[in-house]
């Protein structure tokens, strides 16, 4: 941008470039800076490679579906690597590290830098908060929220997932628990649906043999592939792929109102402020550092929104040294998850399936759910071989399973897998339903985002990540482990496994910057004029179980509204 | 496939013989962390040349690439194999010392320490020791010595990077395998997927069995049907 921007972005992950394309649709001047790289924009051939042609780009000319395709290789090993990845927490560049983050624990976080963020290899699960969650415990009501939850799903869009084998089983494994079907994208009561998936249904001729499935995957629409977690670029153009990361839906249709400015690589080092008047601190502009070159610049706005998720944007704030609240960073939550997997024999799957085999990778990655407001939630997952081994054979707190002398009736294999029961276990791969466990987990201030005292990268003091879940979560955790075993045996599993996964697993972490303590109802800091969140921090609790990032994209969404009508 | 082994096989052969003595001992080390970790190569496969796919390599890679600070005047890049490896050690030792372990006369790994001279499970049991603490945390090496949360980071690590190098379509990049990731090709089909049924990078599936609701959007409203 020639000439400062009304309002600066810091991020663009799930909920940057919602809150920048409904600010550009109002006329307003945006710039998003995102520390990662991009994929699928001309200026940047080989992101990985070097800083391409271009620092910034706002034209959608520049988007390219091609490119995005031949980028986003669908191979697990090169698009999920934690250390080398494309969809890592780190630079660009792939020759270095990742940037490190302090949890002191067995501990995964998963979460990506680059245009689209965490979306990129999410799974585009998209419920809405239980209602339970928000009413008469957030500063908002839930009523609040539907506008903007159906503007986001009609946006995405939003559609109930298709059935395959994985989804047919487990539907047939809940009703023989004794659970009836919930249509609504409301919930009050507990029963099982399909997940409201932002990813767009299949083509019409998915099943038509005239048309190759190499043709279908250049047409619009789902054809099943099953890579959710490494991008799935399918789909005619870059803003028509299926699966609906921001980077194909809402930064597209930012780039489009002709007012908003993305800019990758760009690591955001300090937020700037200065006294107003009245002596309250006030937003100006931020401190940025290029991730290709080291050049430090500092750029101007209007209005400063944080979008760099919930361990960046609370270390922002303590390494800008804004005012102090006993809150920043306080509160993380991370639903607590577990998974449970029941191996089947080719009986029983040709009596429920008619076919001897589930193809676990096959469908969308995650499209059956059961609700349970009170407890969390239960959902269907089923990923490609290297994620699947490491998070469900060895990724575990209750240590190894052949080094265990007691044995469960519950469970025949719990904890981590090695050797033979390890091979044993992949074996059967193909006729496995594995269920994630995901837990209405409980807000307690000691787990947290804090500053390692001693630790400093590139950008500052490095983050410190403390969490333990309280006794209501570990009960509520335990009570959804045992309603998934019971489905997996009642749909006729022969074996059921359970990984016993530990505290420090983040895919959805929640509530670091929360409403009512650090911003007000309308995402704004207390303590500083003219800056707002717009990411999963704001969140006052964990939203009863759901997948958060629908409730952040709406929240995004109302934020922009209440933005514009104060300052534009 | 067999014709891509033969010719990473003896690109390796060559590499070798230019490791030093620390290198040679970090890789017996993690040789025998992932014997102990994986399924037997030897018996899947029928050939020894495989020796679990090299994931070895890997997790070295791996932890030699995980962390980076910023010292008052420079970057730094702290690579842990070594370090690691040192760590396995000593925790073997004690627990030899505390009778909890039987050690073999020699290494089953030549050029590795205590670790490489246990049995299976007690390097399985080795690995439990320390995720538990249950090991004097002041001998370790730098950066583990006192460190009790990087001590469990990363023998935890040890066992995701262990089954995300075996089940990928890591070993599959033969003989580019230790390139920067960006250089990195594809020669075979990855053998683990062949043996789970991963039919791998695909442009879709014909499993499609109908929807169980749908959502209609009409006036902006939403109405549920199935």
């Amino acid at each position: 941008m020639k000439t400062n921007p009304d309002v600066i972005v810091i991020g663009a992950g799930g909920g940057g470039p919602v809150i920048a394309k409904e600010l550009g649709e109002l006329g307003i001047r945006v710039q998003v800076l995102e520390a990662g790289p991009w994929y699928g924009n001309k200026n940047w051939l080989e992101p990985n490679m070097n800083r391409g042609l271009a620092k910034e780009s706002s034209n959608p000319e520049d988007l390219d579906g091609t490119l995005y395709r031949n980028q986003l290789t669908r191979l697990e090993q090169d698009m999920n690597d934690p250390v080398t990845g494309k969809f890592r927490w780190g630079t660009a560049d792939r020759r270095r590290t990742p940037w490190f983050r302090n949890v002191p624990d067995p501990a995964m976080v998963w979460q990506t830098a680059g245009i689209g963020g965490s979306t990129l290899h999410y799974y585009a699960n998209c419920p809405r908060a239980f209602p339970s969650a928000i009413d008469n415990e957030w500063p908002i009501h839930y009523k609040d929220l539907i506008p903007y939850y159906e503007k986001v799903e009609a946006t995405l869009p939003v559609e109930f997932a298709p059935t395959t084998s994985k989804e047919a089983l487990f539907y047939y494994g809940a009703e023989k628990a004794g659970f009836s079907i919930n249509r609504t994208l409301d919930v009050t009561k507990n029963g099982y649906r399909p997940q409201p998936n932002a990813i767009l249904p299949p083509n019409k001729h998915l099943m038509d043999p005239n048309y190759s499935l190499e043709q279908l995957s250049h047409m619009e629409g789902c054809t099943l592939s099953g890579h959710c977690g490494q991008g799935c670029p399918y789909g005619p153009k870059l803003d028509k792929m299926a699966k609906r990361t921001t980077a194909v839906s809402y930064v597209p249709l930012a780039m489009k109102t002709g007012n908003v400015t993305f800019r990758p690589n760009t690591f955001v080092t300090k937020v700037l402020t200065e006294r107003n008047a009245n002596g309250k601190e006030c937003a100006i502009g931020v401190k940025i550092r290029d991730t290709w070159t080291g050049e430090v610049e500092e750029l101007y706005a209007k209005v400063v929104v944080m979008a760099a998720g919930c361990v960046e944007t609370p270390r922002l704030w303590l390494n800008s040294e804004l005012p102090y609240n006993a809150w920043v960073g306080r509160g993380l939550t991370n639903h607590y998850m577990d998974t449970v997997t029941g191996t089947f024999d080719e009986q029983t799957l040709m009596k429920i399936l008619g076919s001897p085999t589930v193809h676990p990778f096959v469908g969308h990655t995650s499209a059956a759910r059961l609700d349970y407001p009170g407890l969390g939630m239960i959902e269907n997952m089923g990923e490609s071989p290297g994620l699947t081994a490491q998070l469900l054979f060895g990724f575990s707190q209750y240590g190894y399973n052949s080094l265990q002398e007691q044995s469960s009736d519950i469970w025949d294999q719990r904890g981590r897998l090695v050797g033979a029961e390890l091979d044993e276990a992949m074996k059967d791969y193909s006729r496995t339903l594995t269920l994630l466990i995901v837990t209405d987990d409980e807000v307690q201030y000691h787990n947290r985002v804090e500053l390692d005292p001693h630790i400093k990268d590139e950008h500052g003091a490095v983050p410190i990540v403390h969490y333990t879940p309280s006794k209501k979560s570990k009960e509520r955790r335990e009570q959804l482990v045992h309603i998934g075993t019971d489905m997996l045996r009642k749909a006729g599993a022969k074996k059921v496994h359970r990984a016993d996964l530990p505290p420090n697993l983040f895919i959805h972490l929640q509530s670091t910057m929360r409403m009512g303590f650090v911003v007000d109802t309308s995402c704004e800091a207390y303590q500083v004029d003219r800056l707002f969140i717009a990411d999963n921090s704001v969140d006052y609790n964990s939203l009863g179980g759901p997948n958060p990032t629908l409730t952040t994209q709406a929240l995004a969404t109302r934020t922009a509204e209440l933005l514009a009508k104060k300052y534009f | 496939m067999a014709q891509y082994n033969t010719i990473s096989l003896k690109k390796e052969v060559m590499i070798i013989s230019t490791y030093t003595q620390s290198q040679v001992y970090t890789q017996a080390s993690f040789r025998a962390l992932i014997d102990a970790l994986l399924p037997s190569s030897y018996e899947q496969y029928n050939y020894e040349s495989t020796n679990n796919m090299e994931v070895h390599e890997y997790i070295m890679y791996s932890l030699d690439h995980d962390i980076s600070i910023q010292q008052p005047l420079h970057h730094t890049i702290v690579p842990l194999s070594y370090p690691t490896a040192k760590m396995l050690d000593i925790a073997a030792t004690q627990l030899m010392n505390t009778y909890q372990a039987q050690p073999y006369p020699h290494s089953l790994f030549p050029g590795g320490g205590m670790f490489s001279c246990l049995s299976r499970r007690d390097r399985i049991r080795t690995l439990s020791a320390l995720e538990n603490l249950n090991i004097d945390l002041y001998v370790l090496p730098s950066p583990f010595q006192n460190n009790a949360g990087l001590v469990k980071n990363v023998t935890d690590a040890l066992n995701r990077f262990s089954m995300l190098g075996y089940y990928s379509e890591w070993p599959a990049y033969g003989s580019t395998r230790l390139r920067p990731p960006s250089e990195r090709r594809l020669e075979f089909f990855p053998m683990n997927w062949q043996r789970v049924g991963y039919p791998g990078v695909s442009y879709g599936y014909r499993d499609f069995r109908g929807f169980l609701l749908r959502m209609n959007r009409s006036e902006g409203k939403y109405e549920n049907e199935s």
